[in-house]
């Protein structure tokens, strides 16, 4: 049965497509990594499983339901959450007050913070190794701790489905390594994970299975390996060899 | 890791962030006392105080991120509903102040209708113009408002009688002051019980990332709306009470330029990130502009708010307030910390 699943989704920009008929599903518990060259439609998709902007055509299922007209936060409350490409941390706010309104938004509201939200708060900032920085505002962080904020402040909503967008964008050998620890270890929280991963560096690492994408359309999915050999894939990644073109005309 | 000298830095900052307060609640407690041969200088903190509780109600919007150029239309619509329901109906201004504040909502709800859908600037012009659509109508409605004439003999504040104790509220001007005094401190502890709750979390939230906020789960426009309805709500007794202490209105007077621009001018200088600081700028602000500037300069005192501005603006963005209190902006509590 799938978590998440697809159906002929496409989107289009003005006269662009920046999708076109996408057909996918993601099971639970799964980690899926999204790959594919810069405008390839990633974020697109991100943006119209979140919701965050409608598809022109095709429709989205996830746990049974249809939820391709939902709104934000409906579908948040559904359980699907990410982060964002670019961090956007409520900078003036202190990271544990990050985390908190997420915990509180994306949970049961109550009028004030209890102290169970609290505490899974906390226990989400050392989950991501921010625990000693709780007190300062989230403005202040570095750019990965800022990622590592995204990742909490998502986490803090118990998600079923969490989107990850180039959470390790930049980052050292070290600090990616970290990230792949820490991928595995939400996985075990029983999260199901959809990664966005420009230059493979994460979802290589992690992924149970790849969906490659290229000028909005499908070109492969399937095992990591079996999806890095695909010739449509390389093509997109290191374009054409010249001896190629000149066999194939 | 900090430094002693952060460590040190953040002790004082603590210190002044109570001792403050403190000692301007007592000075304002004890005013009268002080002051209880010179009206006019109760006259002015009377008139701070009341402005001050416009900056409070303003920055409920404003904490939210929405600069509102717009609050004379709630200061004025809640201070004519006030007026012509005690003067023409001659109900109590105890039942017709609260219903001043109820229809400064209500033309909030039209004004969120237009407005809310902008961010910014484009929202911050919007409300200014918007203001004219209850000003235009006073002016005009002659039969109801008595146009541009205004409107003269407003009841004063009924006297208040608790046991043996009796407040004069209208005619004494201790009475008054005290009045609005409690009217403000009314008003501070709910502004710090919706800031501190998890609906000011929100509403800062918004403020900071409106997408990261939706994308939690925030219902970003119901939660706006909110804190407008709530704002204006406030404005709209103020200017009710106002007008009661005045005792006289004018269109041009209340939907004037002067009641929009002022709550911003203190919230914005105070810090408007905080509870306390539009509140304590306005105790500070309107005073000095009275003793010190209108006598030195009665065509164009006002200046002091164009150059108070554009000096907060320029050197500290988060208001005077927010500078003492620094990386503790409103936050909720969370048990030992702090």
């Amino acid at each position: 049965m799938s978590l998440l699943r697809l159906e002929a989704l496409s989107k289009k920009f003005g006269d662009h497509w920046a999708l076109k008929e996408i057909d996918f599903s993601i099971d639970e518990g799964e980690i899926v990594g999204l790959v594919g060259p810069n405008g390839a439609g990633k974020t697109t998709l991100f943006n119209l499983i979140t919701c965050r902007h409608r598809a022109t055509s095709g429709r989205v299922f996830f746990a049974n339901k249809e939820t391709t007209s939902y709104k934000p936060h409906e579908i948040q409350k559904l359980g699907i959450s990410r982060t964002f490409q670019s961090s956007r941390p409520f900078a003036k706010m202190r990271t544990l007050d990050n985390v908190m309104v997420a915990r509180v938004f994306g949970g049961e509201f109550h009028l004030f913070a209890q102290s169970t939200d609290i505490d899974s708060a906390r226990q989400l900032l050392e989950l991501v190794g921010l625990a000693h920085k709780e007190q300062t505002p989230a403005g202040d962080l570095t750019l990965s701790e800022q990622r590592r904020l995204d990742l909490a402040r998502a986490l803090a909503t118990q998600p079923r489905l969490l989107l990850l967008d180039e959470v390790v964008a930049g980052f050292s050998p070290v600090a990616v390594k970290q990230a792949v620890d820490l991928v595995r270890r939400v996985r075990q929280r029983g999260v199901t994970l959809f990664i966005i991963d420009h230059f493979l560096s994460l979802s290589l690492r992690v992924s149970d299975r790849l969906l490659a994408l290229d000028h909005g359309e499908k070109v492969a999915e399937g095992r990591p390996q079996e999806v890095m050999r695909n010739r449509e894939v390389v093509r997109a990644y290191l374009g054409t060899r010249h001896e190629d073109e000149s066999q194939s005309a | 890791m900090q430094t002693k000298g952060t460590t040190r830095q953040q002790a004082i900052q603590q210190q002044i962030a109570w001792a403050a307060p403190t000692l301007g609640l007592v000075l304002l407690l004890l005013l009268p006392a002080f002051a209880r041969y010179n009206d006019y200088v109760l006259q002015v903190f009377t008139h701070a105080l009341l402005l001050a509780t416009l900056a409070l109600a303003w920055n409920i919007l404003g904490v939210s991120g929405s600069i509102s150029l717009g609050h004379a239309a709630f200061f004025g619509a809640g201070a004519y509903t006030s007026a012509l329901l005690s003067l023409d109906l001659g109900i109590s201004p105890w039942a017709t102040i609260p219903l001043g504040g109820v229809l400064a909502a209500g033309i909030a709800a039209i004004m969120g209708l237009f407005c809310l859908r902008l961010r910014g600037a484009y929202f911050a012009l919007a409300t200014l113009a918007f203001v004219e659509i209850p000003k235009v109508i006073t002016d005009n409605w002659d039969g109801l408002t008595r146009g541009s004439l205004g409107l003269v003999g407003l009841p004063g504040l009924p006297s208040l009688q608790l046991g043996s104790y009796h407040f004069d509220l209208s005619a004494s001007l201790v009475g008054s002051y005290y009045f609005v005094l409690a009217y403000g401190l009314v008003l501070l502890g709910l502004v710090t019980f919706v800031f501190r709750s998890n609906l000011g979390l929100a509403l800062q939230a918004i403020r900071e990332e409106e997408v990261a906020a939706e994308a939690v789960g925030i219902q970003v426009q119901r939660y706006r709306l909110l804190s407008l309805l709530l704002s204006a709500f406030f404005s709209g007794i103020t200017g009710a009470c106002y007008g009661h202490l005045i005792r006289y209105l004018e269109p041009g007077l209340v939907y004037g330029l002067h009641f929009s621009a002022i709550p911003m001018i203190f919230a914005i200088c105070g810090g408007r990130f905080t509870i306390l600081g539009p509140a304590l700028a306005a105790l500070v602000l309107y005073p000095v502009d009275q003793f010190i500037f209108h006598p030195l300069l009665p065509a164009g005192h006002e200046f002091l708010y164009g150059a108070v501005i554009i000096l907060a603006i320029l050197f500290m963005p988060s208001g005077v307030w927010g500078q003492v209190r620094k990386a503790h902006f409103v936050s909720i509590k969370t048990g030992s910390v702090e």
